[in-house]
């Protein structure tokens, strides 16, 4: 009890005060910078955020809360917002070509330029850094003083010493940099012509052996028309769908994300070519699930029933339980190369004694057997061990009165043991059915959800479940991304997962416990 | 909680289990253990087997290597194209900080749920319960948008960083841990904190000199279970980085599995070996904890 008397420094109230004002600032100027770019949804979670903390902060009233502040401001950003932010996404066009807002594309745009005919032009001359890596321009204007340009730097940023100047108005020495003659500048120029010498959008390119330009924007914004202006073509380019278009249909490449409604679901709910092979991907999915489930508690169940008092019960026990520890890519990768009918020593083996060995890895019927297997090797250790602490809880008298009643051993088993352990062990049960239902690791690390389904719109793989098509749709079909299809799909997940907790929920106590 | 006591309940209670007691049951039920023990160790001494084989083509795959050495190890740690030991630390690195992010965070949090009584304590816990059924991997096309749009404004929070890492971590293993350790506190009897509280002592100084200490076995739990799960992780890692020399080292892994499997097999399962080790250091001391952890924390969740 003496250890209470520790010496704890107060803070002094000014110096919370200050706390509170400089992370005021940081995340204004943050929040600021993020609506100017159109990031509403971020900005807007960064704001109930900021506001929460200030509140809990300021209220003497919320005292107890700020030793909850960091962990709930934390899950607010990492775990609530990326759930509400995947159904917005799901009523959006976002994916290959319209990957930012509608502000941060207009500035795209903006920055991209062009050499115009009548455009301010200069004489030249080349320099090359001492390690020939890169090089600068020494330019003349028709009027106005000389300057020195270097490629993404602006004019006034140049902080280079430079020497006197020569008779033709050109420095002796530049530091750093060497002066190029003409005899090493012609057999370059068609590279030191593809180089930009300025910060964009204010940028220099050489035109000819004498001359240099000035580069111009190429588009500009008008907000009152709510259109691109092409600046060397005049041509009007006005968003259709989050492409700037223009009259005849051309489209920008850089678009932006847009409210697209319903049109994602109706993509792959309203076209069967579509609809049905994710149909049976759902089923397999199920199926997967459940067959993980029962065989994992089958295996665990007969370990725990078989084994309970057999002699040198300790050792099966500890050498069962290996699989349990080893992270689960490690397994994976293990059974991969196993299985492998190059490097592993299974298709050897069953080719000794069947005659042939299946393609695990590219027929569908054994694929899907294969990442079943895999995935009960991996979880029957977690279902050995709580149906045995579950048998152990099951009261001895009520086999006393079996025995009186002359139950035998199977009648025990079938009519005591299994009743009651389900009982116990359904919410565990159906917990582990809503794991595996995503259990995107066993599916991708043993096949990436392979082998591929024929003739799809996009693709998919026989052993691919919901969770590894998302995966494949935002993160590997290279052409085309579509994370608003991806998210549209990952809304559907979510209200199947819903719908198991609502099941899982009538099954266990847990939400009463909750007082 | 009813559920997990009577788990742990009665360990010394022998089952009155059905018992054929003759010699052909007894023999029928070492064939099953031998079958059994066959399926859950043949993977493990394979790996490790693989590892220590020389050879550098494996035709035939013969379990037991002819000269067995550790050339594989000390080839894979001077690999110039896949920075294996870099990987491993930039693992041990994440899981270590998650870790001590999160027992920090849920130690706090689970002791004011469980002491303090305040307006939407209540529905604060529904939604941890609620929030907690979505895994992260659920959200993952959103959490990348999100970090690519932060990482524009706050560089050392965005796409492929480690504290963007870490903390999807931290909020990811948070949710169910902080209900287990509340659950814990709850079970400390009241009296303590009263008589520290009456002797003049801070809530601060209640917690952390009275409550602290006797939290240690959940503390481990915790602990425990977020450092495996944090070391193991694979997709919000593959999601999220980017640079060969961020990666960890499950991600690593795989991408020198999916590039070199034929031609590496040597080294992969050397990688393998090395990887798992970590794991299995923390396992076979702290088994108890794990195993208390994930059955009662199944049993909440």
């Amino acid at each position: 009890m003496n250890r209470i008397s520790t010496f704890i420094p107060r803070t002094p109230y000014y110096f919370q005060l200050a706390l509170l004002a400089l992370f005021l600032f940081g995340a204004l100027s943050v929040i600021g910078a993020m609506l100017s770019d159109g990031l509403y949804p971020l900005a807007s979670a960064l704001s109930a955020i900021t506001v929460f903390l200030t509140l809990i902060f300021i209220r003497r009233r919320f005292t107890p809360l700020r030793w909850l502040s960091i962990g709930i401001a934390l899950a607010l950003l990492f775990t609530l917002y990326p759930l509400l932010y995947t159904v917005y996404l799901s009523v959006t066009n976002m994916g290959s070509g319209h990957l930012m807002t509608k502000q941060q594309s207009i500035s795209r745009l903006e920055a991209q330029t062009y050499l115009a005919e009548g455009g301010q032009s200069y004489q030249w001359a080349a320099f090359r850094s001492n390690e020939g890596a890169s090089y600068a321009l020494w330019l003349t204007p028709t009027e106005g003083d000389s300057f020195l340009a270097l490629p993404g730097q602006s004019a006034e940023s140049v902080s280079v010493e430079i020497g006197e100047l020569d008779e033709g108005g050109i420095p002796v020495s530049i530091a750093g940099y060497e002066r190029m003659p003409m005899n090493q500048v012609v057999p370059l120029i068609t590279q030191l012509s593809a180089l930009d010498f300025g910060e964009p959008p204010n940028t220099v390119r050489i035109r000819s052996l004498r001359e240099a330009a000035a580069l111009q924007p190429k588009y500009q914004y008008d907000a009152d028309l709510d259109a691109i202006i092409d600046q060397e073509t005049g041509e009007v380019y006005r968003p259709v769908e989050g492409t700037f278009t223009s009259e005849e249909g051309v489209g920008l490449p850089i678009g932006f994300i847009e409210y697209v409604g319903l049109r994602q679901f109706e993509g792959f709910l309203g076209n069967a070519g579509f609809r049905d092979p994710l149909a049976s991907m759902l089923i397999w999915n199920i199926n997967f699930a459940l067959a993980s489930v029962f065989f994992s508690f089958v295996v665990g169940l007969i370990v725990t029933l078989l084994f309970e008092n057999l002699p040198g019960k300790n050792i099966i026990r500890a050498l069962l339980i290996i699989p349990w520890p080893i992270p689960v890519l490690i397994s994976i990768l293990i059974w991969r190369s196993m299985l492998n009918p190059d490097l592993g020593f299974v298709a050897p083996v069953l080719e000794s004694i069947f005659g042939s060995s299946p393609a695990w890895f590219q027929d569908p019927f054994w694929t899907r057997f294969a990442v079943i297997m895999v995935n009960v090797w991996l979880s029957y250790p977690y279902f050995y061990v709580i149906s045995a602490g579950a048998i152990r809880s099951i009261p001895s008298e009520i086999y006393d009165a079996a025995i009186v009643d002359g139950a035998s051993g199977w009648s025990k088993l079938y009519h005591i043991t299994l009743p009651l352990l389900l009982r116990i062990l359904m919410p565990l049960l159906i917990a582990s059915f809503t794991f595996n239902f995503n259990n995107f690791n066993v599916i991708y690390l043993f096949n990436f959800g392979n082998p591929p389904m024929a003739n799809t719109i996009v693709p998919m793989g026989h052993t691919d479940i919901l969770i590894s098509f998302v995966y494949r749709l935002a993160f590997i079909t290279s052409n085309v991304t579509n994370y608003g299809l991806a998210a549209a799909i990952t809304v559907m997940l979510f209200l199947l997962v819903s719908a198991m907790v609502i099941l899982q929920m009538r099954f266990t106590k847990i939400f009463k416990e909750v007082e | 909680m009813n559920n997990v006591q009577n788990l742990s309940a009665s360990r010394e209670d022998r089952a009155r289990l059905p018992m054929p007691g003759k010699i052909a049951g007894l023999a029928f039920r070492y064939v099953i253990a031998i079958v059994l023990v066959l399926f859950a160790v043949i993977p493990a001494l394979w790996v490790v087997s693989a590892s220590l084989n020389p050879a550098k083509s494996l035709i035939g795959g013969t379990f037991f290597p002819r000269n067995p050495g550790i050339i594989n190890y000390q080839e894979l740690l001077s690999n110039p194209f896949f920075p294996y030991a870099t990987w491993f630390l930039n693992s041990l690195k994440i899981a270590s900080i998650t870790t001590v992010l999160t027992v920090f965070l849920t130690c706090l949090s689970g002791y004011t749920l469980s002491r303090f009584r305040f307006a939407g304590r209540r529905g604060l816990m529904m939604t941890i319960l609620i929030l907690n059924v979505f895994p992260s991997i659920l959200a993952m096309v959103a959490i990348f948008s999100m970090l690519q749009q932060i990482g524009l404004y706050i560089s050392w929070l965005g796409l492929d960083t480690h504290a963007a890492l870490i903390f999807i971590y931290v909020t990811g293993s948070m949710g169910i841990n902080v209900l287990l350790v509340k659950a814990y506190v709850d079970s400390i009897p009241l009296e303590l904190d009263e008589s520290a509280l009456v002797d003049g002592a801070t809530h601060w100084q209640t917690f952390r000199h009275i409550i602290l200490p006797i939290m240690t076995p959940i503390v481990i739990t915790v602990g425990v279970l977020t450092f495996i799960a944090a070391y193991g992780d694979f997709v919000i890692a593959r999601v999220l980085l980017r640079s060969s020399e961020n990666l960890t080292v499950m991600v690593g892994l795989q991408l020198f599995q999916t590039d070199r499997f034929d031609q590496d097999f040597g080294m992969i399962t050397a990688g393998a070996v090395l990887a798992a080790i970590p794991i299995i250091l923390i396992y076979i001391p702290l088994q108890r904890y794990v195993i208390d952890g994930l059955t009662a924390g199944a049993v909440k969740g």
